[in-house]
Order: C-alpha cells, then structure tokens, then sequence
C-alpha cells in the first residue's frame, strides 16, 4: 500500500499557516486571534511531522512536534487568562477597542 | 497510491452509511407516542430549571486551564516508558528512573501550588466577598456574577 | 555521570530557587489566610538569582571546557563562555528586578508573590535561549521567558493599561514565535537538523538541492523576523511602547534588559552558527543588508518618535528600542569583524543592563502611592525633593546617552570602532547622528529634575524611598561607573566570551 506523498502534507500545511496568519492579521476578535495562532502552531506540527518522513535517520521532528504541542497548551492558557482579565476591565474581546495606550 | 485513498473512502461511506441507517431504521420500527415530559431536555430526572443558556461559574474554566497543561504534560512520560526497558539493559536504569521522577516532582509542586493557593476549591471563601465565606452554592454564586466566557464566544 | 550537573549549575540554582520559593510563597500565602506577602521573597530571589550568577562566574574561572559534563548536554544546551557570559548579565537583571519590586510593589497595593516565581521562570527561560544550540531548546527557552513576562505585563490586574500591554505583547509575541518556529520547521526539512551546528555546516556543505536552498532562505526570513519581534526592531516594535508601559514599572526594566540580551545572545548565536556559511555572510546574497535597514530603521523610528513622547516610561520604551538599533550595527559588523563586533555587543549589552535596571529604579523612587512619576511633569524639581533619585537618574541618562566616564560611553565606542573596523562607516556616521538625537531627550529630563518646579496647583508626586530601590540604585550605579573607568577588563572578558561562540 502506498502513502500519501510528503509534498501533500506540506502544501496542506502551508494553507493552515496562511488561513492562521491571514486570521490574526484580518480578524478582530481576541478569541479568533488566539484560535488562529493555536492554528498557525498546529499547521508547525504537521510540516515537522511531514519532514520527518524525509530525514528518517531521526525522530527530532515528531519530538520537536510534542513540545510545540505541550507549550502551545501552555500558551494558550496563559493568553486566555489575559484576554479573561482584558474583558473584565473592559467588556469587550474586540482587539480594535484596545487603544487608552495610544498617544 | 489510489487504493490508500480508496480504503479512506470505503471507511467513509461505511461510518456514514451506518449513522444514516440505524437512524432511518429507528424512525421507521419505532412507534412515535409523544406528551410533554417525553419532549423535555432530558436531566436524569430532575425538573429542568431555568433557561438552558445560563453563564457558566469560572471556576470550571480555571480547573479546565490547569487539568489541560497537566493533561498535556502526561505526554512527555510515555517516550519514558517505552524505552525505558533498554536503558535499563544498558544499565542507566537509575538515571532514567530518577530524571522522570524529578519530572514529576516538578509538576506536583506546580500541583500542590495550585491546591495550596485554593484554585482547586470549588466553592472559595473570597476576601471580602461575604457571599463566598458563608459558602454559597457554585449556581447561585454563578447567577450573581456574570461570567465572561459565554458572551465572549 | 553526574559531571552535567555541574555544567547546569548555573540553571539548577536558578530553577530550585524559583521552585522553592514558590512553594514557600503558596505555604505562607495559606498561613496568612491570603494576605499579601512580602519582603521575603524579593529578598529570596535576589539571592536565588545573585547565586545563579555567582556560579555562572566561577564556571568561567574554572573554564567550561574543564567541564566534563558540558559535551553531554551539547548540542541542547552549549555551556560556553558565551553562555555563562549571558547567564551572568540575565541574572544580573533579574535580581535587581528584584530588589526593584521589593520597594515597588508594597508601594502600590501590588503586593502578590507570584510576581517573583514569575520573575525567576523568566529569567529561567532567558538563560536556556542564551545557551540554546538546538531549534528545540532555543523554543522552549524563548516560550519559557515570553509566557512568564506576558504575565508579568498583564499583573495589575486593576488597570485596563496593564491588561491591554498584555494582550498586545502576548497575541505579537505568539503570533513572532509561531513565525519562528514555521522558520526553524523548515530550516529542519531543509537540511535534516534542529542543532544549529548542524544546519550550519549543511548551508556551509553546498550539497543542498535548488529547492532546499530556496527553503532554507525562506526559513532565514521567518527566523530572522522572529527574532526581530524579540528584540524590538522596528518595524517590528509596534507592542513594545505600551508592553513596558503597562507593565509595573519592576518588570518593564526586567523586559528592557533580560529579555533584550537573552534575545541578542539567541540572534547572535544562529547567525553565527546556523547561518555563518560564507553565501549567507555576504552582502549580496545573504543576512546582512537585511539586518542594516533593520538597524537603520530602528535607530531612526526610535528616536525621532522618543523626542515627542510626553511619559518619560514610553520614552525610556522608545530608547530600548533605539539600542536594539545600535546593537544591530554592531551585528552587522559581524560580517567582516566577527570577534570585535560580538565583543562590542556583549559589552554593550552589559553596560546597557545597569543603565536602564537603574534608570527604572530612579523613575520607581520618584513616584509614590497614588501618584507614579510618569510624565516629564511629575519630575519638575524632583532634584530637590529627592536629591539622591535625582541624581542615580542623571548618572544613568548620562550614561544612556555615552557621555563619557559612563559604562554607555565605551559600550557606544566599542560600536562604532567595530562598525568602522568592519567598513561600515555609514552605519557608525548614523548610530552617532542618532546619539546626538537621542541626547535631546535624555536631556529634558535633567532639565526638568533640577530647573523646573512643578506648575502651582498641580499635583505632585512625592517620592518614595526604599531600602530595595536605593540598593538596586548603589549596585547599578557601581557598575557604571566601574565599566566607565575600567572599561578594559571588562572588555576583555566580554571577548573572551564572543570568541568562545565559535
């Protein structure tokens, strides 16, 4: 049985990193934001995971793959606690709303 | 090379097909006798109360937060495992048996943290938050606040 | 075995503190019934982060290439003297981060102990990237450091300022690691390695195909604009102004100078190891003129944009920005200079770290409860109401400035004689035309602390004092001055350090 060619994976994976930058650099939701960097991370894990098929001497890109997965976690739960602390104070998640810094 | 894409579609229409038919089978064997308490949203029982849209306490959002990063961690312990059997027969069996353990106390102080500063408390006692000390109930405590996380989806 | 723990020494000390100390935090934080903590855990991580760098210094003595232990850790972590250089200026700027919110946030009702965990994670994070030699210790190091700050920024958690510093910092600084790491992902296809070494001596042995090589430029775009974010380069700077505003004033200094020099030493360590092949030196075909509009950029922004602003923390923001810019004149010298243009920067990064630790310091003391010194306003005529703030404040700006016999003065002449050694005299001509920009501005404060009075009616912040604050204040100022009349030794030592990253 043969397997999907590496070059599919990678193409796919480059659409999930340009949906994820297109999402942060258009969308104006905080949340939305975080999902789109969560997605720009994941699209990371599968073109480590596609190159590693390529280099198969090693497995530092399934490896590599687990800590982007572990930090990401950690990631995220620290972004959702300070967008959390943002809404409190100003009842908003919109990121457009973010400007008493300007000056 | 096709016939990798082909099994993937067999699966496909397999799961579907099944879904569909033991649905359609269902709706047709059944009879359909139906009165206002079979319609209710189903609550072991209970009388629904209120709205099925309420805000959600924080609190399950904070317990979510921390079981996620030591849910993600556990990851790091299985590698361990699988190899530990070789470097045993390698004679490095203390080594890895005290590095993972040295991993784990990592994260039981960031768990006896968690506990000891009361983030795993499901009802906690506020300061100078009267309603939290005389130990109100999680929904009704969750009424009163209003809680971001449903408005913020 | 056990000979790589003593190689990590310098991490160990730092990592059991921090553990400690948040375990004994959450113990008295039970005690006391929530209460808020106190004087001891500044007093505890100074002394966990004083002994991080303590040790990293008799690392050096003993020479880490007498460490058995240090190959077993390589190529993860490199324990050089490059390494146990930055181990020793992070922990610097994390212990009088320290002692700087010891007097800081009792000051301002901001007393909770995870200020100091956080502090110390941080530092943590900023020692494991400077030593990384491997993509995969470089990310963890990078998030480690990053994540602890975006809280630190977020940690008044009463003011929408410092939430939305947070919010800013933290969706850029994701967003520029992910670009990072999508680099380093690539740069892995390309040649078959995470280790830097590694990516390097395959980029330097010509046997990729067309197409790796097209991703491996790719990848140096991704990883170098990540970088970038790191150390504030315009047009990548956009979060800094209102990251180190909102955040208390403790951990802005902490971010201006850890966190700064953690991501140079991490820049310096990949253009040198993962791209030092001869293509990507050149100035045609390679790093380097990238870097200089980066540097030309971010000196010019910078300080044309510090002149206008009214709070004198987004102008101290804007002038961490302008030395990233002088910094990466000097990386750019690089290219022809390589020994004497690192020994410029960790020179630089060194004198910049007491400089600005202490020029925070200056600005905490001359606020109080109620009333932070915040704008040029609130200084008028603190040089007589606080003479000894006034003056630690004028002695850092100075020294900010490169007036001589400061620390700031030799660390901006190292510069500019690397840069013209490398044959960059433009870049040197600018960098000074800049210093003389940047002057103005240090300037006005002096001009207010002592020939200004406050406007009648106005109010007025009164100055604080602080046994944490004045020490932090006495160990900067000591090593201003010290670097500014020995600046030799110092030197000689900081290329020591740049040769031994080779």
């Amino acid at each position: 049985m043969s397997a999907v060619p590496v070059p599919y994976f990678l193409v796919l994976a480059a659409v999930l990193f340009l949906i994820g930058a297109g999402g942060f650099l258009l969308r104006r939701n905080l949340l939305v934001l975080l999902m789109s960097i969560e997605l720009m991370l994941n699209a990371v894990n599968l073109t480590l995971v596609a190159f590693n098929r390529l280099h198969p001497q090693s497995h530092g890109g399934q490896i590599f793959a687990f800590f982007v997965v572990a930090v990401a976690a950690a990631e995220a739960a620290v972004g959702l606690a300070i967008v959390l602390s943002f809404f409190r104070l100003r009842n908003t998640v919109r990121a457009d709303e973010a400007n008493t810094l300007k000056n | 090379m096709l016939t990798a894409y082909a099994m993937v579609g067999v699966f496909f229409i397999v799961a579907i097909g099944f879904v569909v038919g033991a649905l359609l089978l269902g709706r047709l064997i059944r009879p359909n006798r139906m009165y206002p308490e079979k319609l209710q949203t189903y609550e072991c029982g209970e009388e629904p109360v209120g709205p099925a849209w309420f805000n959600f306490n924080p609190r399950f959002y904070i317990v979510a937060l921390i079981y996620i990063i030591f849910d993600v961690e556990i990851a790091f312990i299985y590698p361990v495992a699988r190899v530990f059997r070789s470097w045993v027969n390698q004679g490095l069996g203390w080594f890895a048996f005290v590095e993972i353990f040295s991993f784990i106390a990592v994260l039981l102080v960031g768990l006896a943290y968690v506990w000891l500063k009361g983030d795993l408390d499901w009802i906690r006692a506020i300061k100078g938050d009267p309603r939290g000390a005389q130990g109100v109930s999680a929904r009704a405590r969750a009424a009163a606040e209003p809680a971001p996380m449903d408005e913020a989806a | 075995m056990s000979s790589f723990l003593v190689a990590l020494a310098p991490l160990l000390v730092v990592g059991l503190g921090g553990l400690l100390l948040m375990l004994g935090e959450a113990f008295a934080h039970r005690e006391r019934g929530g209460s808020g903590p106190s004087a001891d855990l500044a007093i505890g991580s100074f002394v966990t982060l004083a002994a991080g760098a303590v040790v990293a210094f008799s690392l050096w003595l003993v020479g880490p290439e007498n460490l058995g232990g240090a190959a077993g850790v390589a190529p993860f972590l490199i324990i050089d003297r490059f390494t146990l250089f930055f181990d020793i200026v992070l922990c610097v700027g994390g212990a009088l981060a320290a002692l700087l919110a010891g007097g800081y946030l009792p000051e301002h009702k901001l007393d909770r102990g995870e200020f100091y965990p956080l502090l110390i994670f941080s530092t943590l994070g900023a020692m494991v990237l400077a030593s990384a030699g491997d993509l995969l210790s470089l990310f963890i190091g990078l998030e480690t450091m990053s994540l602890g700050v975006y809280a630190l920024v977020g940690f008044r958690r009463g003011s929408a300022r410092s939430a939305e510093g947070a919010v800013k910092y933290f969706l850029l600084g994701s967003f520029a690691a992910a670009l990072l790491l999508y680099g380093g992902a690539m740069l892995y296809g390309a040649t078959g390695h995470t280790d830097l070494a590694g990516i390097g001596a395959a980029l330097r042995g010509g046997t990729l195909t067309g197409a790796d090589y097209g991703l491996a430029i790719v990848a140096m775009v991704l990883v170098l604009a990540g970088l970038a974010f790191k150390v504030s380069a315009v047009p990548f700077h956009m979060w800094t102004p209102d990251a180190y505003e909102g955040a208390p004033t403790p951990a802005t200094s902490f971010m201006a100078v850890a966190v700064k020099s953690a991501a140079f030493a991490t820049l310096l360590r990949v253009l040198v190891s993962a791209f030092g092949d001869p293509a990507s030196m050149s100035w045609g075909t390679g790093w380097p003129p990238v870097v200089a509009l980066l540097a030309v950029m971010t000196m010019t922004v910078a300080n044309l944009v510090a002149g206008r602003q009214e709070s004198v923390k987004r102008m101290l923001a804007y002038s961490s920005i302008a030395h990233a810019g002088y910094l990466l004149v000097a990386v750019v010298a690089l290219m022809t200079q390589p020994g004497i243009a690192q020994g410029s920067i960790l020179f630089y990064l060194l004198a910049y770290t007491v400089s600005t630790a202490g020029a925070f310091g200056a600005l905490i003391l001359c606020g109080s409860r109620g009333k932070e010194a915040v704008s040029y306003e609130d200084l008028a005529g603190i040089g007589h109401r606080h003479p000894v703030a006034a003056a630690a404040f004028a002695l850092f700006l100075l020294s900010l400035t490169g007036v001589p016999p400061t620390a700031g003065f030799f660390a901006k002449l190292y510069v500019v004689r690397a840069a013209i050694g490398g044959g960059f005299l433009p870049l040197a001509i600018l960098l000074l035309l800049n210093s003389v920009v940047a002057a103005y501005y240090y300037l006005r404060v002096l001009v207010y602390m002592y020939m200004r009075e406050p406007a009648p009616g106005a109010p007025v912040a009164a100055p604080m004092r602080s046994g944490y604050v004045t020490a932090a204040l006495l160990i900067c100022a000591a090593g201003v001055m010290l670097l500014g009349l020995w600046p030799t030794r110092s030197l000689e030592l900081a290329i020591d350090a740049a040769l031994a990253a080779r």
